[in-house]
């Protein structure tokens, strides 16, 4: 259980911060019945499809309509998804929730669990052998993150140092640092740091399993973030309150009983927590300081 | 099935980068000394195995043909003219020689230092034509991004040879690639947070990396001064071909990992009830044995020991090594890699032995070379894998420990070598088989395998599966293996050619036309399945920290006798072993807020072997110290 979770958590920061193509495969017309999900495959839209239709058959049990499964290859397609009323649901992480429901009206129902927490973080990383200590000492070094659209690979990070007294906006930061990459992904910046090609990455929290065992122990954390909440299921603005109500009671049916198993198929989550628009409120402000969005 | 069905959709829906996140964390818990391989494109992959391989003597030219048709196939897809003339050139080179049977030495080393340029200028075009798609389409983000990731992974061909000889170049080309990656910009969330392509820093960043790139087909003396790239430094000179000269490094492909659930090792006296930590030869044989201290490069940076493939004294079916081993469980150890003056040439690979029960298994090698496990022992040490005279002591007490190690118990097995009467009905039917004189054989199957003496007769005879020099000539005769606990120990016979037991019965009903029917021939694989059974033959348990940490007290209980003795090189040898493991292992700890007591470990027995080399030995004396109460004080939570 212990250690599933963990590679749940993994998989799902990955999932929130290497973006790669972007194109739906399927985005058929469809009847007003149907419930529409959008899913992120990186690979083989096809064989994801298959692979989520015992969820897709449990959905149309439970809920008593249609069930459709999509595939889109990263959160900003979902999210378009979600805007243009090609899908009823998707999963995504929290900056970009907070984006979406600026742009689209998206609304979460649910947020997800994982190594029992329904919040997660993010963490400085340095070589052990770099003599830094600090998040101090990084003023006039190289840092990578991940994407200029993460929360635990950007967003929060750049938090960090705020909180720390470092910076306060995101051109601080660009004065501060050195120089500011993007890896592309939280493995990636892990890589350069381990490789020696920048001093720092802005990682999520539990990237340094991302590498082998016998290079972690060549890293090490000098800084955490504030609790991010974790990623959530949300639906488009158009959905029924009454629909929405009942795919949340179906998710959160799947937190025990006989069909706990069908989680994995759901990004492997441990389940689902109620939460609302509110419990993104401190995101949006900490997305809004750094111009992620415009101050409403 | 639905375990079949639900793996899979994993693998999909997180695609192939989070598909390592789970194989790698997954297990981070549990296992996390097992080292997951590296993920690699598939061109990268055969680029990097084929540089090792082409350094190796013998080549084994069959397996780079391989890897040749991978990175032919990868370039014909961005460049079907350039990937046409590889495959003509390269890999006709290489079917070439292989139809050969090999090369002679100056040929070997032009011909694999030729086909080592070809490929790496293959590689190096197919970078390239993806670095201008990237390039060409900087307003299409997305495609960008793939263009950029696969000629990326595709530069991770090169890294491990340019990090080794020029870490400058490495670094400021590593640091051009996160420039690269950074300048693709983001298409935000429906146009929220979009920040454009800077078309001016990949341009530059590119025409440094294509800089870098610039590589002759030949190699050159001097990079440099051809007006070619950094990298070109890197091919293979065929003048100055050393295997000496080659990476530390084992290729893609490789796995040295041990096995998991861990095979159950019974030490004698250690079932009779004696602890380790008072039998100090035992214990410092033990040390040995999990120590790559006792050997030379490339081994002992590595990490491999006797351990690695003597997996807790038996086998470890999984090992390879390509261009070293031919099939997975063993390995050529008169190979040019390990220990390149001892080499014999030949690609001869050997299934590695099972170790159990080795006080009655002499002579010792597959064909039977050595009659003392000492000599075999100091031989495996010092011409398979490159290390120093070993101290008279340490070889003792690796014999002595080795003496200890025991055959799995079978209850289906009288002490006389007979089944019981409440063996399966197969086996019983099957022994009746075995004990069968067969004119062919000058015998029966016990007549060698003697059942009265641990299944083995200690002579050597040619059973047909050794391909010899030449005709008639006598090189051909092979050491009787036991048949105990071999039913754990798959693959069979010296090469391991035989996957199953069924095969290697097989094997002697067609080399001696023993002309046996087919249920006769599953009689006979199932008594020798009963014989080489045994109780547990694996541990129960796949959490091994606590169990590796009991070890570790058991190593340091020799300080003081080794202290005494004026061992000073054992004593550094084990607390260089103590911290190379508890790095190897401390991962593996179930409760993480214990990491900080398993650092401090790895740290006082660090600190004890740096004090000694200043000559501060009663500093090392207490750092000891405080490491055994520090372990003491933990033991029941480190698990």
């Amino acid at each position: 259980m212990r250690r599933s979770s963990t590679s749940r958590r993994l998989a799902l920061l990955l999932l929130g911060t290497v973006a790669f193509f972007v194109t739906f495969t399927v985005t058929p017309a469809l009847a007003d019945d149907t419930l529409r999900i959008a899913f992120i495959a990186y690979q083989n839209p096809d064989q994801l499809l298959e692979n989520v239709e015992p969820v897709v058959e449990y959905l149309e049990g439970t809920l008593g309509e249609k069930v459709k499964a999509f595939t889109a290859t990263d959160y900003a397609a979902v999210v378009e998804a979600l805007a243009n009323g090609t899908a009823d649901v998707g999963f995504m992480g929290p900056l970009q929730y907070v984006m979406a429901r600026r742009q689209a009206g998206a609304r979460p129902i649910l947020g997800e669990i994982y190594n029992g927490s329904d919040t997660y973080k993010s963490r400085i990383f340095v070589r052990k052998d770099s003599g830094i200590k600090s998040l101090a000492d990084l003023k006039g070094k190289t840092i990578a993150f991940t994407d200029p659209i993460s929360s635990s690979g950007y967003l929060y990070p750049l938090d960090t140092f705020k909180m720390a007294g470092l910076i306060k906006t995101r051109d601080d930061a660009d004065a501060f640092f050195g120089r500011i990459y993007f890896a592309g992904g939280d493995e990636q910046a892990m890589r350069a740091v381990l490789n020696g090609f920048v001093e720092a990455a802005g990682v999520g929290q539990f990237s340094e399993g991302l590498l082998r065992g016998n290079e972690r122990g060549e890293v090490i954390s000098i800084g955490e973030s504030r609790d991010i909440p974790s990623h959530c299921v949300v639906v488009g603005k158009d959905l029924e309150e009454k629909r929405v109500e009942k795919v949340r009671q179906a998710l959160l049916a799947l937190n025990e009983g006989p069909n706990h198993g069908l989680l994995q198929y759901l990004y492997g989550v441990d389940g689902y927590v109620q939460v609302n628009a509110d419990t993104y409120n401190e995101v949006e402000k900490v997305a809004t300081d750094y111009g992620f969005l415009q101050a409403p | 099935m639905e375990i079949q069905r639900r793996d899979t959709a994993r693998r999909y829906i997180y695609g192939s980068f989070a598909a390592l996140a789970l194989a790698v964390v997954g297990l981070w818990n549990v296992n996390a000394h097992i080292v997951p391989p590296e993920k690699l494109h598939p061109v990268t992959e055969s680029y990097r195995r084929m540089e090792f391989m082409l350094q190796l003597n013998p080549v084994v030219w069959t397996d780079v043909a391989r890897d040749a048709t991978v990175i032919a196939n990868g370039v014909e897809v961005v460049d079907p003219a350039v990937g046409g003339d590889y495959r003509r050139e390269a890999l006709g080179l290489v079917e070439a020689a292989a139809e050969r049977g090999g090369l002679p030495l100056v040929e070997r080393r032009q011909t694999a230092a030729r086909v080592h340029g070809l490929s790496a200028n293959a590689v190096a075009a197919k970078l390239k034509a993806h670095l201008e798609n990237a390039a060409a389409s900087l307003d299409d983000h997305s495609r960008a991004t793939a263009e950029l990731s696969e000629a990326r992974a595709l530069w991770s061909a090169f890294e491990p040879a340019l990090q080794a000889s020029n870490r400058g170049a490495y670094a400021e080309l590593g640091r051009t690639w996160l420039e690269l990656s950074s300048a693709l910009g983001s298409p935000g969330v429906l146009g929220m947070g979009a920040v454009a392509a800077d078309v001016q820093t990949f341009e530059d960043g590119k025409a440094r990396l294509i800089a870098a790139l610039t590589l002759p087909d030949e190699p050159v003396a001097k990079a440099e001064d051809n007006g070619t790239g950094v990298l070109a430094g890197l091919l293979l000179p065929e003048t100055a071909y050393s295997p000496q000269a080659m990476l530390a490094a084992l290729p893609p492909g490789s796995d040295i990992n041990k096995q998991l659930p861990r095979p159950r090792q019974i030490l004698n006296m250690a079932t009779r009830g004696v602890d380790e930590a008072e039998t100090p030869m035992i214990a410092l044989g033990d040390m040995a044995f999990d120590s790559p201290e006792i050997f030379g490069e490339p081994a002992r940076s590595l990490g491999i020991s006797c351990n690695t493939c003597h997996n807790k004294g038996t086998t470890n079916p999984k090992l390879f090594i390509p261009g070293i081993s031919a099939r997975p469980g063993g390995l050529d150890v008169t190979n040019s890699f390990f220990a390149p003056h001892a080499r014999n040439g030949i690609f001869d690979h050997l299934d590695t032995p099972d170790l159990r029960g080795i006080r009655f298994t002499a002579p010792y090698g597959r064909n039977g070379r050595f009659d003392s496990l000492r000599d075999f022992t100091r031989n495996v040490i010092v011409n398979e894998f490159n290390g120093e005279e070993p101290d008279p002591m340490l070889l003792d007490s690796l014999v002595i420990y080795m003496l200890e190690f025991d055959f799995l118990p079978n209850p289906h097995l009288k002490p006389d070598g007979w089944l019981t009467a409440d063996a399966p009905a197969e086996a019983l039917r099957g022994e009746e088989i075995f004990r069968r004189d067969f004119p062919q054989m000058n015998g029966s199957c016990a007549s060698c395998h003697d059942p009265a003496d641990h299944f083995v007769d200690r002579r050597r005879h040619d059973v047909g599966t050794v391909q010899g020099a030449e005709p008639h000539s006598r090189d051909r005769a092979l050491d009787t293996p036991t048949l105990l606990s071999v039913a754990h120990t798959p693959p069979y016979l010296h090469d391991g050619s035989a996957a199953t037991l069924e095969d290697a019965v097989a094997h002697f009903n067609d080399h001696y036309t023993l002309e046996l029917s087919e249920a006769e021939l599953a009689d006979l694989t199932a008594y020798v399945r009963t014989v080489g059974s045994g109780t547990e033959a694996f541990e129960d348990s796949v959490f091994t920290l606590e169990a590796e940490l009991e070890e570790f007290s058991f190593f340091l209980s020799t300080y003081e006798l080794l202290r005494a003795r004026g061992k000073d090189d054992l004593v550094d040898a084990t607390l260089k072993t103590v911290a190379f493991e508890i790095e190897a292992h401390k991962w593996d700890v179930q409760d993480r807020r214990h990491m900080p007591t398993l650092d401090r470990l790895q740290d006082l027995v660090t600190e004890a072997w740096e004090a000694r080399q200043r000559g501060e030995f009663e500093v090392a004396d207490a750092h000891v110290a405080e490491y055994r109460a520090l372990y003491e004080e933990n033991r029941e939570v480190l698990r």
